[in-house]
């Protein structure tokens, strides 16, 4: 399968000591004073919490899209199983979210095994058309059994007000710093598979799986379980979608929309690059607020799908290396 | 009529609907199957295509009054451009494998599309009855609608007239040469361009046949496309990745299933059995029932 970036760019790509090496801790310093200052209000806070979980979400397909080169489209499917588990488990038996998102983990990754055994042997394509096939199943059922996940209007937390207990706040300002944890620990998993053995397998495999093989990689073990990784990481982050928006609906879960949300962050930062998904995902929540207000001022509907869909087919054929490999192509020429 | 009689009525009934409905079915996915088969091409953005075919058939009906089944070759030239224009923007650049960019531009366009014809023609649901809507035939204790038989006619015709073209004409064999190999047929003095766009425009056209020939008896809105897709991908992966016959044979495979999972279990569930089955397919006979080439 032939991807645009080649094997050990991030490795290749060290960055220079001074101001570089500081910028990952600046980032996050500015994030976690960001609740403090006067004039961020909880609409604001709102808006950096939602790019926190879609940072988080792309970081999480990165590992299986960028680094394993696996063509998933229905990665929608693990945090929705993240989502609806958490909820349902909470709601149903009052289990708190603490442990109630492991039992969707656990659920996630039972899934993602069952459709990596049975499809990653074959052709990169057949992977892919099998992701999108579980998607729409979900979907279905998800709608079928109403008694359960609440149909087509979805299911909604019982809110219990400000609780550390049932992990739920009126305030967004517990989200940022929830949001931050994952993307600090996701971007410091990232960099551990990039980094370590596996990650040079998994790419390898990407890059050429005849190769590989016959290096002595084995291939099947590697690519199912880069998609577990990736699977788990995703339900995970879909424990805290769940608990800040208290709600989940077939349509956000499996839909095609939400699938192309989980992949814009990595493919506009960068496809298999661990600063990719952070830069991405701000970029398009960004993106996505004014898409909303111009959409309200001029009284449509639909136009931020539109403007998705405008977004991925101009980086798939404009900018398929992403901002950050464009960038560090750059530094590597000078 | 005895008990058992009675009982088979409603099976019978599915097999016969599931069969109209699967010809269509066939029909829509031997185009995706096309594209795949000759340039490698995933085209995600197919049933978008279907879906324009449909309103194709709703503008001849409700704007100049004419009967869908005459727009039928206006909407062949229609997509037919339509698709020889995203070859040349979008797909060229991915003609030969499948990759990850390739299935997500497919996806960008498709999105693109469905949000333009919401803009142009609204969300709402609507439909283009032709001169055989609204009549049903009786066969014994069986009815059937003539919209789907005229369909399921249409259907057979373009399957075998594709087939023709593929197997018994030039230019059928100069596809089937840039399919195999692409080099090998550029030295033999045959321009691979020129091929796959007429082939991808072939199989757009045929997406919008399949469109304005549905929308006679089934509605439409600006989110068909995308549901028809599924039906297309398991169709073709059933019926084996690039074979023309083995697509139409899936659809009709499909159109089967579904009817006999709602009649036996629930219309909302109805392609759950196919969802199933397709991951059967992919891990235990990845070419298909009649697969060509396996890699």
């Amino acid at each position: 399968m032939d991807m645009p970036i080649p094997a050990g760019r991030a490795i290749v790509v060290q960055p220079r000591p001074g101001f570089k090496s500081l910028l990952p801790v600046l980032a996050v310093a500015a994030v976690a004073i960001l609740p403090a200052l006067p004039f961020v209000n909880p609409y604001v806070q709102a808006v950096v919490v939602r790019a926190l979980i879609f940072i988080a979400l792309g970081q999480a397909w990165n590992i299986v899209a960028g680094i394993g080169g696996l063509l998933s489209l229905g990665h929608g499917v693990f945090l929705g199983l993240g989502c609806y588990v958490t909820g349902i488990l909470f709601n149903e038996i009052g289990l708190p979210p603490w442990f109630g998102v492991w039992a969707g983990v656990l659920v996630a990754l039972l899934v993602a095994l069952v459709m990596g055994s049975m499809t990653l042997r074959m052709r990169g394509v057949f992977f892919a058309l099998a992701t999108v096939a579980v998607s729409l199943a979900c979907d279905q059922l998800a709608r079928h059994f109403v008694d359960l996940t609440g149909g087509d209007s979805g299911l909604a937390l019982r809110f219990l007000g400000d609780s550390l207990w049932a992990a739920q706040s009126r305030s967004p300002t517990p989200f940022v710093y929830a949001g931050l944890g994952f993307v600090v620990a996701y971007y410091g998993i990232t960099r551990i598979i990039l980094t370590s053995r596996f990650g040079l397998e998994m790419r390898a495999v990407r890059d050429d799986e005849t190769a590989a093989a016959a290096s002595g990689v084995r291939v099947f073990r590697t690519k199912l379980l880069g998609f577990l990784v990736s699977a788990a990481m995703t339900a995970l982050a879909g424990g805290l979608y769940m608990q800040f928006y208290q709600a989940i609906d077939p349509e956000s879960a499996f839909g095609l929309g939400q699938a192309i949300q989980l992949q814009l962050p990595a493919l506009i930062g960068g496809l298999g690059t661990a600063a990719g998904p952070i830069v991405g995902g701000a970029l398009m929540i960004v993106l996505s607020e004014v898409t909303n207000w111009g959409s309200t001022k001029l009284n449509l509907v639909g136009v931020d799908v539109l403007v998705y869909g405008l977004v991925l087919l101009m980086v798939v054929l404009w900018a398929p290396k992403g901002l950050v490999g464009m960038l560090s192509r750059r530094r590597v020429r000078r | 009529m005895n008990d058992l009689g009675i009982a088979l009525v409603p099976v019978g009934q599915a097999l016969l609907s599931g069969v109209l409905v699967g010809g269509v079915y066939g029909l829509l996915s031997i185009g995706f199957s096309l594209a795949f088969g000759v340039m490698r091409i995933v085209n995600f953005a197919h049933g978008d295509l279907v879906m324009y075919g449909m309103y194709v058939g709703v503008v001849a009906a409700t704007s100049f009054g004419i009967d869908p089944l005459f727009a039928l070759p206006i909407s062949f030239l229609l997509m037919a451009l339509l698709g020889a224009a995203q070859y040349l923007f979008v797909f060229k650049r991915f003609v030969g494998s499948a990759t990850l960019q390739q299935l997500l531009a497919a996806i960008g366009l498709g999105l693109v599309l469905q949000m333009l014809a919401q803009v142009v023609f609204g969300a709402d649901t609507r439909s283009a009855p032709s001169m055989f809507s609204a009549r049903y035939i009786l066969i014994g204790p069986l009815f059937i609608s003539a919209a789907q038989v005229v369909a399921f006619v249409v259907a057979v015709i373009a399957t075998l007239v594709v087939e023709a073209l593929l197997i018994g004409t030039r230019w059928g064999k100069a596809v089937r040469a840039v399919a195999d190999d692409i080099e090998a047929a550029e030295i033999v003095g045959l321009s691979a361009q020129t091929i796959n766009i007429t082939a991808f425009a072939l199989a757009c056209g045929l997406a919008g046949v399949a469109g304005t020939i549905m929308v006679t008896y089934y509605p439409t809105d600006p989110s068909k496309g995308l549901s028809l897709m599924p039906i297309a991908i398991i169709a073709t992966t059933i019926g084996g990745l690039g074979s023309i016959r083995g697509s139409f044979l899936g659809g009709i495979f499909c159109g089967v299933v579904q009817q006999l999972t709602a009649m036996l279990w629930s219309s909302a569930l109805q392609d759950i059995p196919l969802y199933v089955l397709l991951l059967f397919f992919i891990a235990y006979r990845p070419t298909g029932l009649f697969g060509l080439r396996t890699e």
